[in-house]
């Protein structure tokens, strides 16, 4: 059966919520995409990709590594809806084109006209051969393992996932969803290989919800921008010289948030860490993880 | 003629060619992210300010399938086949290569790089050289080629010693974008301890030039394509009219072989793999290789055959040896004010007090007679998806993280400084065809067996902290002063060389084939119409962003074939 032929017929075939998203000019359907899954309109309250059980549990993870209100005063993986974005990801072959390159060259957010981003570039067959190895894995088939078994993302969020249900189930008798906050963040750190992978992952792509343009699904409502106080995209229009040249006024943010704001201390604490690794900021380590290109084996 | 790449040097041997009314074909293996490339109108972009977007391979070669391989010269000897598979220094596989996301920096070598090794003699276990040309001959190229470019600076502010070792005989076309404060406040401590900062010569706009927009400062510099195509590069500023003068650009279509007559002293031209995966060949009276260092070396192998065992002109054995790449080193600072260092064109200013050579106890500590540095890239920040990858790199999570992220705020207060420091040549830093790994077409992909000279060692070492030092007096807080001996206490300040996108030497070019691969105009020793106009010819890497060099090599040696 071609699973992907199928659900693709399913968003084109007008069942539930979908009849609507075709209707949307293309800046919204990314949103009205996400908000069927947000507000589970799917047939099966599921996402493209996960289960509803397995967006449940998705959501609670994503809870503990980006909290947000009332623990944490800022938007977090929940406000902008880091797990429905997730399953977009997962399921990005259900749509044409693939929802992996967001369009340019502007948003429409700092000049221009229009919403290019919302225009996804389509992937020709190469591209789309490494995207599907990165989601799917290689899955045995010789075109894909010209350099041996890649496991996709795909299996490891659906084997992160079971495993930590595995383990809640184990630790306190029911799913992890249920489970205290504390217990949640200590399955988390679990070293057991199958969850640390899939949380690497997982901290990943929810860093790309909360940082990244709203276009690829997170970022609800700029709700992440917002709360960091980030400009995002600012092309065509740019920075004056002035912005260029001279230091901006203090943002406040600290004194409005005296919760959430990192005490001297523990400032100097987070730089410890941080220090060592300044010297790779922007580059690529080849020794480092990759947390969305699945692994090579 | 065919040329094999359309990233810096093949693009501009196109230009030069297709203009002087030869036919020429050139074979990218990468897809168009440009449209109208070529066009009667203007080029336009599918670039973007978009994290996401250039972390996922937008415009990079796609490491699951085109991986590399890696080792270090100790694992090589212990005949460990590789330790690494994947990313391994990838430049952007797209029409225009790496320029395309290049922070356009473009500073020329100095008359030193070419004359090393009767200038300041041999270091021990390298393969110091001198160039078969020297600055004087490739000055006319750099000209012409920063004209192509457009390039912004200010040579009334740059030092006497800089001018002396690169002399310029005009001007900049355009004047330097406005200074990004950070860089300006580094500049400035840098002045109060002696040193010469200057605006970083960059082939960016600052104001319309050859019907391209001026830069707005954007901030999502080095590492995206730019949105705006304020920035010059090999494909607005030479294949676009390239194209426009009757070259043919056929992209997705990757080389694997130089076809030979027979004798196998005359390339005939070159076999592909196009866009829908049909094997084809195209016939050409000169080929030219320009696929970047790696694949160029790569290529050559490939092409190995009855008269040539070891690889195309590889008689020397020297093909795929002496493999360089920059060291770099850093110094941080944290301001208390919001310094927004990312914002601009990446950088805005450099110095060349740290080129050096420089004698005395540093290097004999070494056991070496000079250590040499390089240029530095002054005052460069980091954006919001970045800095949350940091704090995510070093472990943080929940509350921690987006504490953080709020809280310390990265992108608003911490800036650095760069040092591009110079790579010894040597025999056993090298790109080999790795021996298990394919790519996805079948092909063996390149392996990169590196380790660092101890004079990059001792090198970083002396100047890390002169970096650090510099920071400290421009950002005098409590969290520089700890990220100083953070750094001191575990990196030393050293970023090494792995991730630098400056990628030189593998098919040296010199008078002498025995030690060489190329002849001063890129052309192999043993296989004449065969020319290699990349960073492949470098004889040693400067302390310089290679860019510049290259393409003023490129044009160097097009003209040549023109003659």
């Amino acid at each position: 059966m071609d699973v992907r032929a199928n659900r693709r017929e399913f968003v084109a075939g007008g069942v539930g919520g979908a009849l609507a998203v075709l209707g949307l000019a293309e800046p919204a359907r990314v949103r009205a995409l996400i908000d069927e899954v947000a507000h589970g309109r799917l047939p099966d309250g599921g996402g493209r990709f996960l289960s509803a059980a397995e967006l449940d549990a998705l959501r609670a993870v994503t809870a503990r590594l980006l909290p947000g209100p009332p623990q944490d005063p800022g938007p977090g993986a929940l406000e902008v809806h880091a797990a429905e974005a997730i399953d977009l990801l997962l399921g990005a072959f259900e749509m044409r084109p693939a929802l992996i390159h967001a369009g340019g060259p502007f948003s429409g957010r700092a000049g221009g006209s229009g919403d290019d981003f919302a225009h996804f570039v389509a992937l020709d067959p190469q591209a789309e051969l490494g995207w599907r190895i990165r989601l799917e894995g290689s899955r045995g088939m010789p075109e894909r393992e010209f350099a041996g078994p890649v496991v996709g993302l795909q299996e490891i969020y659906r084997r992160g996932l079971a495993r930590l249900e595995e383990l809640a189930h184990a630790r306190i008798g029911h799913d992890f969803a249920r489970a205290g906050t504390a217990v949640q963040d200590e399955l988390l750190s679990s070293h057991d290989h199958v969850v640390s992978r899939f949380a690497t992952a997982a901290v990943a792509n929810c860093l790309e919800a909360l940082c990244g343009p709203p276009e690829y699904g997170g970022n609800h409502g700029l709700a992440g921008w917002r709360g960091l106080q980030w400009r995002g995209d600012t092309a065509p229009d740019g920075f004056t010289a002035a912005q260029v040249s001279e230091p901006d006024p203090p943002t406040g943010i600290v004194a409005e948030s005296p919760e959430a704001s990192l005490r001297a201390s523990s400032r100097l604490a987070v730089l410890a860490r941080v220090a060592p690794l300044l010297g790779r900021a922007g580059r690529r380590d080849p020794h480092a993880g990759a947390a969305t290109r699945g692994e090579q084996g | 003629m065919v040329i094999v790449g359309s990233g810096a040097g093949g693009s501009v041997a196109a230009w030069e060619l297709a203009r002087t009314g030869h036919p020429v074909l050139v074979l990218e293996k990468g897809r168009n992210l440009l449209p109208g490339l070529g066009g009667r109108g203007q080029v336009r972009t599918l670039f973007s300010n978009d994290e996401v977007k250039a972390g996922r391979f937008f415009e990079d070669q796609d490491p699951i399938l085109e991986p590399r391989t890696l080792r270090t010269v100790a694992e090589a000897r212990r005949g460990v086949g590789r330790s690494f598979v994947g990313d391994v220094n990838d430049l952007p596989t797209v029409v225009g290569g790496g320029t395309i996301h290049w922070d356009a920096k473009v500073p020329r070598f100095w008359r030193q790089d070419f004359k090393g090794r009767s200038l300041l003699g041999p270091i021990p276990d390298a393969n110091v050289a001198d160039w078969p040309l020297e600055y004087d001959e490739l000055e006319p190229f750099y000209d012409e080629v920063e004209d192509r470019l457009g390039v912004q600076g200010d040579r009334s502010r740059m030092p006497a010693t800089t001018l002396a070792q690169a002399p310029r005989r005009h001007d900049f076309a355009m004047a330097p974008n406005p200074p990004m404060y950070a860089g300006l406040r580094l500049s400035a401590a840098a002045e109060q301890l002696g040193y010469h900062p200057y605006p970083y010569p960059m082939a960016v706009n600052s104001r319309s030039l050859h019907g391209r927009p001026a830069c707005s400062s954007c901030g999502f510099c080095t590492g995206f394509g730019c949105p705006v195509n304020a920035r010059g590069g090999a494909a607005v500023s030479f294949l676009h009219d390239a194209i426009r003068a009757g070259a043919e650009l056929r992209p997705r279509c990757f080389v694997h072989r130089v076809d030979l007559a027979p004798g196998g002293r005359r390339a005939t031209g070159v076999s592909y793999i196009d866009e829908s995966g049909a094997h084809r060949s195209v016939r050409a009276d000169v080929v030219i290789l320009a696929a970047s260092a790696i694949e160029t070396a790569r290529l050559l192998m490939l092409s190995a055959g009855p008269h040539h065992q070891e690889g195309l002109g590889n008689g020397s054995g020297m093909v795929g040896r002496n493999l360089m790449f920059h060291y770099f080193s850093v110094g941080a600072g944290v301001f208390s004010e919001r310094a927004h260092s990312w914002r601009g064109p990446a950088t805005t200013f450099t110095l060349d007090d740290f080129v050096g050579p420089v004698s005395g106890a540093p290097a004999r500590s070494a056991g070496l007679p000079y250590l040499k540095g390089g240029c530095c890239e002054v005052g460069g920040g980091t954006l919001l998806l970045e800095e949350a990858s940091l704090y995510a790199g070093a472990g943080l999570r929940g509350a921690a993280l987006t504490g953080a992220l709020r809280g310390l705020a990265l992108r608003d207060h911490i800036t650095g400084i760069q040092l591009n420091a110079e790579d010894m040549p040597q025999s056993s830093n090298r790109v080999d065809l790795d021996p298990r790994i394919r790519d996805f077409r079948g092909f063996p992909v390149p392996r990169i067996t590196h380790t660092p000279h101890r004079f990059e060692l001792a090198a970083a070492s002396h100047f890390a902290p002169l970096l650090q030092e510099i920071c400290a007096v421009a950002a005098p807080t409590s969290e520089t002063q700890l990220i100083g001996a953070q750094m001191a206490g575990s990196t030393g300040g050293h970023a090494g060389p792995y991730a630098t996108a400056h990628i030189m030497g593998t098919a040296r070019m010199g008078d002498d084939a025995r030690t060489s691969v190329s002849d001063r105009f890129g052309r192999l020793h043993e296989v004449p119409n065969v020319v290699l106009a990349d960073a492949s010819v470098f004889v040693s890497s400067g302390g310089f962003n290679p860019t510049l060099t290259i393409m003023a090599l490129a044009l160097r040696a097009a003209r040549e074939i023109g003659r």
